[in-house]
């Protein structure tokens, strides 16, 4: 399998590549690098593109310009049965006809593989896949996950260069799911294979990936581990995608040489980190992801004029159970929202109550508008 | 000993019977098939054993009517000029509807149905004109003549465009192919095009997408098509009247003629009843080659 070639090198180099249908720009100028042996996602919301990039990739739709290359390789003028990649399908497509020992070695077939050496790798695909013993069932006759498995063998059995996931367990419910989600995982690891994977699903991206593309209406907006998307959203549209924030808009009051920055929100003072350096009466939106907020009860001693904090009524409680929901009103600025861990203090305040909630300056992100 | 609940299924509803009891529900079906199905089936296979004469056909049991039909050698000549007609005509008629249920089924829109009607509507119109229709074309005076004599190709009409075995398949086909290409069609939509593109993705090219994929998927459509062609030219009586001539005349010319011309009820019932033995027999091989459930199934979808 391609551990064996080198590590730190491209495996997909996608170089400025648009498509459109008539007069929807499906992908529109997008250009980056898959690293060999990474676990790559595609994350974005419905019709952002996600299917037509990797099918750009897989060879079954042409880019209307740019260039697509796999190991240095162009491949825009391989039709998809000459590119060194396999793709596993949204609904699997598996053959009906056809048990899943022969669903499994169809790609080997196909390329006129001898029959031992067939029937040998598609045991061992089948092993890799934990479906030993299940060669002589027909697909209709073995489970959801089973099914994704076998499309998992009769892909990987070809040693691809370049595995294409769309949504592969978009079908299959949350346990079956979560527990698909380590297997593939551990495959990708196993193999060292290199991964596209495509999800609209963020906990799904996250959970999996080494680097997560986001992707809204054809263009790229960050490209990053799983915690550089979460942690440095670089604009409004990643930091609510991802996760749950406070977004607020104010202008730049002060700047300090730690790169920290001190905006002014209708009145509340809010410390963040600035990505770039704003002059002041700038406007910038500060993230303030809902559980990078604390919450405590009672708080007369604000530390006024640091930016770190704020005295606020309860107006709002919800029960979450891993978490509880608060939404505050500060006394002067936008009303918070604060996802607190569920403990016995947090347990205890109630709608109403007088609380103070802080932040640290390094966890509110503020981005030029 | 066991407890007394494990002798039998217990009832999950009082009253309620379990699915597959009520036979009475068969009965309508039961009763279609044995007054159309085995009833006209029996009489005339008893018919086949009376005598018929000039005064007419008396009640008997002599094997008279198939000791003449072995004896001369002209009836079993015939049965398999009428066995090779219908097989032939059933090849033509796959090969000549594969490509157009093909063709059909990948129409996209609004496209596709236009064609589909385009190539259904000449069948709303009876069989006996749609093969009559053939001798103004290929007549004497036909219209093929006329355009070649016209064209000056030839100098004197072409007479064996009519009345010959060829003018019979020519007939047969197109009066019976719809019945092949519509399963063929109907197969063809039922696959997944997801399923093309998961084995071209596997490295299958376009000839073996086709040979391992869209083929044995359409099969069951080929097998129903096949046989139900098979069975109608394996009867044809009309087409080979009107087109055929003397030397395109088939098994059931022969049948009709008894009852028709010769008043041979008896013989004539010795022959049908031969010819629907040798078509059972027919489609008990086939279904023993591929298994004739998948026939009249469609097979697993
Ligand atoms: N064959 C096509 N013809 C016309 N428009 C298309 C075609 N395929 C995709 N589109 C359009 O291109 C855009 C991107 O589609 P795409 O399927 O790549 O989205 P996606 O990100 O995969 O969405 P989803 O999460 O719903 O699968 C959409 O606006 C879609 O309507
Ligand atoms: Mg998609």
């Amino acid at each position: 399998m391609p551990a064996d070639k080198a590590k730190n090198a491209v495996a997909v180099a996608i170089h400025r590549v648009s498509k459109r249908f008539g007069s929807v720009a499906a992908l529109d100028d997008v250009s980056f690098d898959i690293m060999r042996g990474e676990f790559f996602s595609l994350l974005g919301p419905s019709g952002c593109g996600k299917t037509t990039l990797l099918r750009s990739i897989g060879g079954f739709e042409a880019p209307t310009a740019g260039d697509i290359q796999i190991d240095g390789q162009s491949v825009l003028h391989l039709a998809p049965y000459a590119r060194p990649t396999n793709m596993i399908f949204q609904h699997l497509a598996l053959f009906p006809h056809m048990n899943v020992r022969d669903n499994v070695a169809f790609g080997l077939r196909m390329k006129r593989t001898d029959a031992a050496t067939t029937a040998r790798r598609v045991e061992e695909a089948l092993a890799l896949v934990r479906l030993e013993g299940y060669g002589d069932r027909g697909i209709d006759q073995i489970s959801g996950g089973q099914k994704q498995r076998v499309a998992m063998a009769r892909a990987l059995v070809n040693d691809p260069a370049v595995l294409l996931l769309d949504e592969p367990l978009g079908a299959l419910d949350l346990q079956l799911r979560l527990q698909m989600q380590v297997e593939l995982r551990r495959l990708q690891r196993q193999l060292g294979a290199t991964f596209v994977f495509v999800t609209h699903d963020q906990g799904e991206a996250m959970a999996m990936s080494d680097r997560i593309a986001v992707m809204n209406s054809g263009r790229i907006q960050q490209i990053g581990t799983p915690a550089e998307i979460y942690e440095r959203p670089v604009n409004r549209f990643v930091a609510t995608f991802i996760g749950h924030a406070n977004l607020i808009e104010g202008r730049v009051a002060e700047q300090r040489a730690d790169g920290t920055a001190l905006i002014d929100v209708e009145g509340l003072r809010v410390a963040g980190t600035a990505q770039a350096l704003a002059a002041p009466g700038a406007s910038m939106l500060a993230v303030m992801r809902y559980e990078k907020l604390q919450i405590e009860a009672g708080g007369n001693a604000s530390v006024a004029g640091t930016g770190t904090s704020t005295l606020a009524t309860v107006s709002e409680k919800t029960y979450m159970g891993a978490a509880l929901r608060f939404v505050c009103r500060p006394g002067v600025g936008p009303t918070l929202t604060v996802d607190a861990p569920n403990t016995e203090a947090g347990r205890a305040i109630c709608e109403g109550d007088s609380v103070r909630v802080s932040w640290a300056a390094s966890e509110i992100n503020l981005l030029a508008e | 000993m066991t407890s007394p609940a494990s002798g039998k299924t217990p009832k999950p509803f009082p009253g309620v019977r379990p699915i597959g009891r009520p036979f009475w529900l068969l009965l309508p079906g039961v009763a279609w098939l044995l007054v159309f199905g085995l009833a006209p089936i029996l009489f005339m296979g008893a018919v086949s054993f009376w005598r018929s004469s000039i005064f007419g056909t008396t009640p008997d049991f002599q094997f008279g009517n198939y000791a003449r039909m072995i004896e001369e050698p002209l009836y079993v000549e015939l049965l398999v000029k009428t066995l090779r007609i219908a097989a032939l005509t059933t090849i033509l008629s796959l090969i000549f509807s594969y490509p157009l249920a093909w063709f059909l089924a990948s129409r996209k829109g609004a496209w596709k149905a236009v064609c589909v009607v385009a190539v259904f509507v000449p069948f709303w119109i009876s069989y006996v004109v749609r093969t009559f229709v053939w001798l103004p074309i290929l007549g004497r005076n036909g219209l093929i003549n006329q355009t070649l004599m016209g064209l000056g190709l030839i100098s004197s009409p072409v007479e064996w465009f009519l009345y010959n075995e060829g003018t019979v398949y020519l007939g047969l086909v197109y009066v019976y192919t719809l019945f092949m290409t519509l399963p063929i069609y109907l197969a063809l939509e039922k696959i997944d095009p997801k399923l093309i593109e998961a084995a071209t993705d596997l490295g299958a090219r376009p000839w073996q997408t086709f040979r391992h994929v869209v083929l044995p998927l359409s099969w069951p459509g080929v097998l129903s098509g096949s046989i139900m062609v098979f069975l109608l030219a394996v009867s044809a009586y009309v087409t080979p009247r009107l087109l055929g001539g003397t030397s395109g005349i088939m098994f059931g010319n022969m049948i009709a003629n008894q009852f028709l011309s010769n008043n041979n009820w008896a013989f004539g019932s010795a022959l049908s009843m031969t010819l629907v033995a040798v078509v059972a027999l027919f489609l008990l091989v086939v279904g023993r080659w591929v298994g004739i459930r998948e026939v009249f199934t469609g097979g697993k979808g």
